[in-house]
């Protein structure tokens, strides 16, 4: 075969790439732009009914009795189910399965459900839910994380109310601090950020005449919510099919269990009628997950002559009244306190509380948010007490590959850190900072320029399955299907997954249909989590197209008579001695064969052989790496904060697609704007005060800076073409840089986040009381 | 009930509904038109956005019983895949759709600016006419860039600029 064949890395080879590397546009683009595409809450069927869930009445009570009989019989009612109506277990939860699908004893959140109604309309199942009474007996509600630590505390799970801890230590760092020149010691608290995906979590479920459950909605793993349904319906899953994709917006926050398992039940009990549910965007903000609140203490010493000697760190992270993802957020946010630089003595210990507030999960950043936040602050604070400049101390410190983190390990995979670091300190933003700070638009208003850094773990870590799996079949009319299980999120996965496959089969992107998300089209890939979907997803790709070029070129052999050596695989055919051949031929000679025209890659993603003790899977062996220049004006007579322009720096090995990668870097410094100067779910006592768009902020298109993104290419060997992920550290230092920026604007430094313009306002005043009566 | 009568995309449409449904649920619902989405329910997002004469309006604010006699375009007026609008193929080429939830919005309100201007706008011009849309994916920088792009487009097709 004269076919240069590339391995299945898709790293052979100096052929210049046709399509790995380009702004292809968006393969789903045209159904997007005109609203033809059908996401899962568009559906619209004749015989359907209309599903509503019963959300609990307090944050914490008990349950004493609960009442259906006058719901039942209100006219137009098909069905209303209580725990007593759960075939199986009844609860759900990514690792610990601890929230009950519907409640029977108590109740730990406003979001709790505890019965679901199916109705003719919309209007009967929601009366309907008036009608279900519910006795309770109020308890003590949980909502200070710190409190609920405590011995006196009510206790909200069997084993009390700290989910998991999490505890890594390396040198001593209390000699560290007596050898030390400079010590910074400060206070974090970081919000309670909504995911505000456009789309609130809804979808459908029918039961056939068979008893075959489908489910249409979206979510991040498609085979583990057919697990989760599975096990609460006491149900064989291989007759329940989920369909996930696509999805109209998640970061994290269609991770866990949504809604599948209370469209399965009510599908059980409405004589094979199709069932919807759609969140109104209410009830969303309250049964939805959002990113977990943090308390960070952060104790960092360091030598004058900017050597980083050690780190303490204590989080505390409020998961709400369940579990969900809690645990390996606060792990991953431990595993990454301390910046990807070297520290040699560590004292790092995380906490997952429950309270009654809400619940929280996944997030984009998965709680590196929140820590980088801690250490990018005190690495901005120590180069400003040291006199040095703010880049140099960053790489001083920094790790290279092969170099030891301050987790103790060996960080063998490819570092991008310094390589960020120099795009940062030669962009025009940061070489003439002095220039644009001194041209702000009003006499009252203060610019500053600042920047960060930080990483992202990718993948799963130490302890969880991680593993790609896709698959290519060529179709009758000769086109190739690629299917994947990672969900379109909306990052534009489908493209880079054309992309690959056309790359390695040599046919034009038009020639690949990609599936995904659907058990019974899509092999069980994992998640679209964890940054992980490009990376894992792609290389699956790449491994399955070499035997899609196998079997073509041993067809084509076999169909000819020509020898192998001679069958040449060119762009969009395939030539045997001299005669072309195409696609679609060569799927008729197998079909009229009865042979198979599908193909399988799979991929387990490379981990750390040894688990760092006590940190709950650390660490990871690959990471993606970014640097972010921002620069703010503060209006100090108001205190509100606008970002001018952010240049984002990525390291995530090869671009795929650059159009892509800019996407994310853009989509997520605004995300990090909203998270840094106003988003903040309020809960008070258990209870949101905040509903819905009205009182929770997001950017609109007026927040937008100037953007700019400069990727630096560190190629990952193991990656599809050397690519690494990229969806979560896109919003991670830009929240620590726009800190560092109003401390340059102003001199007031931001601890608590959201920098609203009241607390921005406050600080600079406070600073002005200072100066005005100088200590004695 | 009496039916109501209104133009949806060029087409006169009469529907058999009760008047307090909204004129988005009539949409998605009677029409089979879910082009425009429901994601506030309260007007604050844009996502149900359709152009009522020459006017960007919030379908989820509407009652059906408030379209009688409406002329209307939603996002599927504007264009399908077949006959894309040239907003919708600056949308495509300039990547100004992520997971696409909010874009019909985007481009009825997109489509109704660049019906008022005979100019390639400013930035700021292009903030203030899309600012009631909310996009959660894209941070806004490629939809400011693809509204640029159209309005350029747009010019050339009216022989009123000639790009080299």
């Amino acid at each position: 075969m004269k076919a240069e064949a590339k391995n299945e890395k898709g790293n052979g080879g100096n052929t210049p790439f046709t399509w790995v590397g380009k702004r292809v546009r968006r393969i789903d683009g045209p159904e997007k732009v005109t609203g033809e595409l059908k996401y899962m809450t568009d559906y619209q069927y004749e015989d359907m009914v209309w599903g509503k869930v019963l959300r609990a009445k307090y944050p914490h009570a008990r349950i004493k009795e609960i009442h259906v009989e006058k719901a039942k019989s209100l006219p137009g009612v098909i069905a209303v189910l209580t725990h007593k109506d759960i075939p199986g277990f009844n609860g759900f939860g990514i690792v610990v399965p601890d929230q009950p699908v519907l409640c029977s004893d108590v109740v730990r959140c406003t979001g709790d459900a505890v019965a679901l109604v199916a109705a003719e309309t919309s209007e009967i199942a929601e009366q309907a839910l008036g009608l279900v009474d519910v006795e309770y007996e109020l308890l003590e509600v949980v909502s200070d994380p710190e409190k609920a630590m405590g011995k006196t505390s009510p206790q909200l799970h069997p084993d009390g109310n700290i989910h998991s801890h999490v505890k890594i230590k390396n040198g001593n760092v209390e000699d560290a601090f007596q050898e030390a020149d400079l010590i910074i010691e400060n206070t974090f608290y970081s919000p309670r950020q909504m995911h505000a995906f456009i789309e609130t979590e809804g979808g459908w479920g029918k039961m056939d005449e068979e008893g075959f459950i489908t489910i249409k909605c979206p979510g991040q793993y498609a085979y583990r919510d057919r697990m989760q349904i599975a096990r609460a319906l006491a149900y064989n899953p291989e007759r329940i099919r989920v369909i996930s994709s696509p999805i109209g917006g998640a970061f994290g926050g269609k991770d866990e269990i949504t809604v599948q398992i209370y469209l399965a039940l009510l599908a059980m009990h409405t004589n094979g009628r199709p069932v919807k549910i759609h969140y109104s965007r209410e009830e969303s903000v309250v049964a939805g997950m959002k990113r977990h609140p943090f308390k960070v203490q952060m104790k960092t010493a360091v030598k004058k002559d900017g050597t980083l000697l050690a780190n303490r760190v204590r989080a505390v992270g409020d998961t709400g009244a369940y579990a969900s993802l809690g645990g390996a957020v606060i792990a991953l946010a431990i595993e990454h306190s301390c910046g990807p630089y070297k520290i040699p003595n560590v004292d790092l210990e995380g906490f997952c509380v429950y309270t009654n507030n809400g619940i929280a999960g996944a997030f984009r950043g998965f709680g590196v948010n929140q820590v980088c936040m801690a250490i990018e602050t005190h690495m901005d604070m120590i180069a400003e007490k040291l006199g040095i400049d703010p880049v140099e101390i960053r790489k001083k410190n920094v790790y290279h590959q092969g170099e030891v983190s301050s987790m103790g390990h060996v960080v063998k995979s490819s570092v991008g850190t310094h390589k960020t670091l120099e795009v940062a300190e030669n962009c025009d933003l940061w070489k003439n900072r002095e220039k644009y700070k001194a041209e702000a638009s009003e006499p009252w208003k203060k610019r500053g320029v600042s920047l960060a850094t930080s990483f992202h773990g990718i993948g799963m870590g130490i302890g969880l399955p991680d593993y790609g799996a896709a698959s290519i079949e060529l179709l009758p009319e000769g086109k190739f299907k690629v299917a994947v299980g990672c969900e379109e999120i909306g990052g534009g996965n489908s493209t880079v997954y054309a992309q690959v496959a056309a790359e390695m089969l040599k046919c034009d992107i038009s020639n690949i249909v990609v599936v995904q998300g659907d058990t019974s089209q899509t092999l069980d890939g994992g998640t679209v989590t964890a940054s992980r979907s490009t990376y894992t997803g792609g290389r699956a790709v790449a491994t399955a197209a070499p035997n899609m070029v196998s079997l073509l070129t041993e067809t084509a052999a076999e169909m000819t008579g020509v020898v192998m050596e001679k069958i040449e695989w060119l762009p969009n055919r395939i030539v045997a001695a001299g005669e072309t051949i195409s696609y679609k031929r060569l799927f008729d000679y197998l079909y009229e064969h009865r042979r198979k025209t599908k193909v399988e890659g799979h991929f387990m993603l490379p981990k750390e052989k040894e688990e760092i003790k006590g940190s709950g899977g650390a660490p990871h062996h690959l990471y993606g790496y970014l640097t972010h220049v921002v620069m703010v004006e503060v209006d100090t007579l108001t205190g509100e904060t606008d970002v001018l322009r952010v240049v984002s720096i990525p390291d995530a090995g090869k671009v795929i697609n650059p159009q892509g990668l800019e996407g994310q870097t853009e989509g997520g410094a605004v995300m990090g704007i909203g998270y840094t100067l106003f988003e903040d779910v309020l809960i008070e006592g258990g209870y949101h005060k905040t509903r819905n768009f009205t009182d929770y902020i997001i950017p609109t298109i007026r927040e937008t800076p100037i953007i700019e993104t400069f990727p630096v290419e560190e190629a990952e060997e193991s990656g599809p073409f050397g690519a690494k992920g990229i969806g979560e550290v896109v919003m991670i230092p830009i929240i620590a840089a726009i800190m560092s920026a109003i401390y340059d604007a102003t001199g007031a430094r931001i601890k608590h986040l959201p920098a609203t313009p009241e607390r921005i306002y406050n600080a600079i005043k406070q600073l002005k009381e200072q100066e005005a009566q100088p200590a004695r | 009930m009496k039916p109501i009568r209104f133009t949806v995309n060029g087409s006169p449409r009469e529907v058999n509904c009760h008047p307090s449904k909204t004129l988005l649920d009539v949409l998605r619902e009677d029409l089979n038109l879910t082009a425009s989405k429901e994601c506030c329910g309260k007007g604050e997002c844009g996502s149900c956005s359709i152009l009522v004469d020459k006017e960007v309006i919030c379908s989820c604010l509407v009652l059906a019983g408030q379209a009688e006699g409406m002329d209307i375009t939603t996002c599927e007026g504007v264009g399908l895949t077949a006959n894309m609008d040239i907003v919708q193929e600056a949308f495509v080429s300039e990547g100004a759709t992520q997971c696409g939830y909010c874009t019909p919005g985007l481009i009825v309100s997109s489509r109704a600016f660049l019906n008022s201007i005979e100019h390639i706008p400013s930035v700021s011009e292009i903030k203030t006419a899309l600012g009631g849309n909310l996009c959660r994916c894209t941070g806004y920088a490629k939809i400011i860039r693809a509204v640029e792009t159209a309005a350029k487009h747009q010019l050339e097709n009216k022989g009123k600029l000639s790009l080299r």
